[in-house]
């Protein structure tokens, strides 16, 4: 065999060894189904209550409520921006945000991308774990920052 | 002003083109005058170049709206230093500030070689002109700085900069970076003239050292500072998170570094000559294809500029394009490059500096396949992204093995070490290893993971190394009558390279040592009302009152929190939370508590309806060692760069 045969070969096997210790390491929260909108997320919601996703929506003008005693942030989520004129808002889907650390662009309006599952019962709620929230307006340079709230929250 | 500025990009295409067809021409022709038409070719285009920015500078110093560019980055109300800066805030900007300093080092490279290296500098113009020509084609079809508003949407202030950028740090980052980013060029044009012309002795690899080195600490500089701002504007209590962006500048570093060090190998034994030669070609791809994923958003980051699908697929084409010329012109030449040496022994440096590199490029492929494993995955099922837990988990036992390599390798012999010459080097540093690792069991008990023990252990192992190379070293010149201090000094001047090395080797076994206190952060989100307290471990701060902003150009709060340590008072914290009213950009802005021995950093998360206060708090141990690190990394950078009067020829081991 070869030198570069060699090389390549070790190569690969090594490359095979860290893809193998990856996944089997990779905690079950560390990949999601992504979903694009909540609409898509709606349609599909039957299957995947339970089931850790990730959504995205708008939130909906006046429903944030931070309720400071149980540290939670309520608020609901609808599939199109609440300023787009003409737009079909649709059903709106109520979150409940396990923390009070919500990030700093989080308001009316706002674009945000949820992870978390869907609560089974009535009436059916997204927990959100992880919070992710866009400037409504088009600056280049801005982003979405993100807040995490886990159980150490 | 605008007129001038898009007058001259254009004419500095037209001059690119007609230089680049003369390089060429002087390249297979081998004649010295083309070679010179071509050389002032580049230099034309420098010119015009900087007078093209010359003239956007002017046009943000002058705030001319007239400009679309100007207008969507720089508002009135902004200080005139973040006006300027605001040039390379969006992406025709970045990339003009791209183009400007590759002609600036393309300009020093040609001066430099004004009368060596004749027969690679046709070659090396044609690459570095070919370069240039697909930043000016993408300035003047793609994104245009000097695009002008139409009359009827004339604007009379701008929309301003982003808040976030405007900071001391984010003036400089950016330049950092590009310097350390573009400069790579130069090596990579030597490299691929070197293989174009057929001339594949040692001659382009010691000439471009420097030109290495040069880039090489900008980067590094640039990657800590993007940590740094991180770390103190964006308040998130950290300051690398894994983001596309971040690893986007983080790659190229990696195989860069790989480069540095297996170049001494070529020297010394005249090997890994074809490996040498890839490495600067996937470094510089890396570079282009880091340009590439910042602003393509093809990755969500929370950099990702704007993007359009021309832009992308030109970008993406071009750094294919490169990929493969280099590749073929190194398949072509593989016959030139064989080696007669041989590794003769695993225990030996060589085989520690070739592990080396393997390590660099075995982290290269795990951030590499994270940070594209959501396009990966989008492709073939459901979009993924992997957080940085993926990357911890297994760049961290590489960077051990790293770690490990770095006390090894300067104390191991060349070709082959007997048992005496590896008892001698390494017994007092195998003492200190476990003397290190006891120590670390002993303060942090319960908190410690195996990989913050290995990552400890071996950082004393690595220090122990250098420390007794240098009390040697220092030892036997002062047997000869000099002073410790003129000793130190002296090999710092005679021996730059291995008594520099070791200093940049210290400073990042510092940065590692200090970024894996992150094993023992703590964090805590706590509600308060004024006059109640916050404990985090010995620590107390008691909420004091919250206050508005003055509104100038932000609004918002600031909060006053006591801080007590053992019961000792010691500052009061101010944390605030401001919303930029222009932009309506929020910004949450840390206070800070720094010592020796870790971070307390407060964050005011919010000011509740019922008056109470939420604030996060972060202890972030040993986390200051990891910016006193960069900074010994950094002068010891320069040791190694320092020029040196008269070069003394590399011994052949």
């Amino acid at each position: 065999m070869s030198k570069g045969v060699q090389v390549a070969g070790g190569a690969t096997i090594v490359a095979l060894l860290l893809a193998w210790y990856a996944l089997a390491n990779l905690e079950t929260g560390a990949s999601f189904s992504y979903y694009k909108s909540l609409a898509e997320f709606q349609a599909a919601s039957q299957s995947e209550t339970g089931k850790p996703v990730r959504v995205h929506g708008y939130v909906s003008l006046g429903s944030i409520q931070r309720d400071v005693a149980a540290r939670e942030v309520r608020f609901s989520v609808q599939n199109t921006p609440p300023h787009q004129a003409g737009a079909e808002a649709g059903p709106a889907m109520n979150v409940i945000f396990a923390s009070l650390e919500t990030p700093d662009l989080f308001k009316d309006g706002a674009e945000v991308v949820l992870e978390g599952r869907l609560r089974g019962g009535e009436p059916p709620a997204f927990v959100a774990d992880k919070l992710l929230a866009k400037c409504p307006s088009k600056f280049e340079g801005q982003g979405p920052t993100t807040a995490d709230g886990g159980a150490r929250g | 002003m605008a007129e001038l500025g898009a007058a001259c990009i254009r004419f500095a295409l037209l001059i690119a083109i007609a230089g680049f067809g003369a390089a060429i021409h002087a390249g297979l022709s081998r004649r010295p005058d083309w070679t010179r038409v071509a050389e002032r070719s580049l230099l034309v285009v420098a010119v015009f170049v900087a007078i093209a920015i010359g003239s956007l500078f002017t046009a943000f110093a002058t705030s001319d709206f007239r400009l679309s560019y100007v207008a969507a980055h720089s508002a009135l109300g902004m200080a005139t230093p973040y006006r300027l800066a605001a040039l390379w805030g969006g992406q025709a900007g970045s990339l003009l500030l791209w183009l400007f300093i590759l002609c600036l080092y393309s300009s020093a490279c040609v001066l430099a070689n004004r009368f060596k290296n004749r027969g690679l500098m046709a070659w090396v113009v044609a690459v570095l002109l070919a370069n240039a020509l697909f930043f000016l084609v993408l300035l003047t079809f793609v994104t245009d700085p000097f695009e002008t508003l139409p009359p009827e949407h004339a604007m009379s202030d701008g929309a301003g900069l982003n808040p976030l950028l405007q900071h001391p740090v984010m003036m400089i980052h950016p330049l950092m970076l590009y310097t350390g980013l573009v400069g790579f060029a130069v090596p990579f044009a030597f490299a691929f003239a070197a293989l174009l012309s057929g001339h594949l002795g040692s001659t382009w690899f010691q000439t471009t050292r420097r030109w290495t080195l040069f880039p090489w600490l900008f980067l590094s500089i640039g990657i800590m500072l993007g940590g740094r701002w991180a770390y103190e504007v964006l308040g998130w209590g950290g300051y690398w998170a894994w983001d596309p962006v971040e690893n986007a500048s983080f790659m190229p570093w990696l195989p860069a570094t790989a480069y540095l060090h297996s170049v001494m190998i070529q020297e010394k034994r005249d090997m890994l000559k074809t490996w040498n030669l890839l490495l600067i070609g996937l470094t510089y791809t890396l570079c282009l294809f880091g340009t590439f994923l910042t602003r393509s958003g093809i990755v969500q980051s929370v950099h990702a500029f704007a993007q359009t699908p021309i832009f992308t697929s030109v970008f993406l084409g071009y750094v294919l394009f490169t990929a493969l010329a280099f590749l073929t012109a190194l398949l072509l030449r593989r016959r030139g490059l064989r080696s007669p040496q041989r590794l003769e022994s695993v225990v030996s440096r060589e085989a520690g500096f070739l592990l080396n590199n393997w390590v660099f490029i075995a982290i290269l492929m795990v951030v590499f396949t994270g940070t594209l494993f959501p396009v990966f995955s989008e492709s073939i099922g459901e979009r993924t992204v992997l957080g940085p837990k993926y990357f911890q988990m297994l760049a961290g036992p590489l960077a051990l093995v790293l770690l490990l390599l770095t006390g090894i390798g300067p104390l191991i012999a060349w070709r082959r070490a007997t048992a005496a010459s590896l008892r001698r080097q390494f017994l007092w540093p195998a003492v200190a290893t476990v003397a290190t690792a006891a120590l670390v069991v002993a303060l942090v008990r319960s908190q410690l993971t195996p990989y913050a023990l290995g990552a400890w252990s071996l950082g004393g192992f690595v220090t122990a190394t250098i420390v007794q190379e240098y009390v040697r070293a220092i030892r036997s010149r002062v047997r000869h009558g000099e002073t410790p201090l003129q000793a130190l000094f002296t090999l710092w001047r005679k021996s730059q390279q291995r008594y520099g090395g070791y200093i940049v080797h210290l400073g990042a076994v510092l940065v590692l040592m200090g970024a894996t206190g992150s094993v023992l952060n703590e964090e805590r989100l706590e509600n308060v009302k004024p006059g109640a307290e916050l404990h985090m471990h010995d620590y107390r701060l008691r909420y004091l009152t919250a206050e508005a902003l003055p509104a100038q150009h932000y609004g918002g709060a600031v909060a006053r929190l006591a801080l007590y340590r053992d019961d000792q008072p010691i500052a009061v914290m101010a944390p605030e939370k401001r919303m930029y009213w222009l932009e309506e950009q929020p910004a949450s802005i840390p206070s800070v508590y720094s010592t020796m021995r870790e971070d307390l950093y407060v964050v005011l998360t919010a000011i509740e309806k019922d008056g109470s206060a939420t604030f996060k708090v972060y202890r972030n141990p040993l986390v200051n060692w990891i910016w006193i690190g960069g900074a010994i990394f950094v002068f010891g950078t320069l040791l190694v760069m320092w020029p040196h009067p008269t070069r003394p020829p590399a011994r052949r081991a």
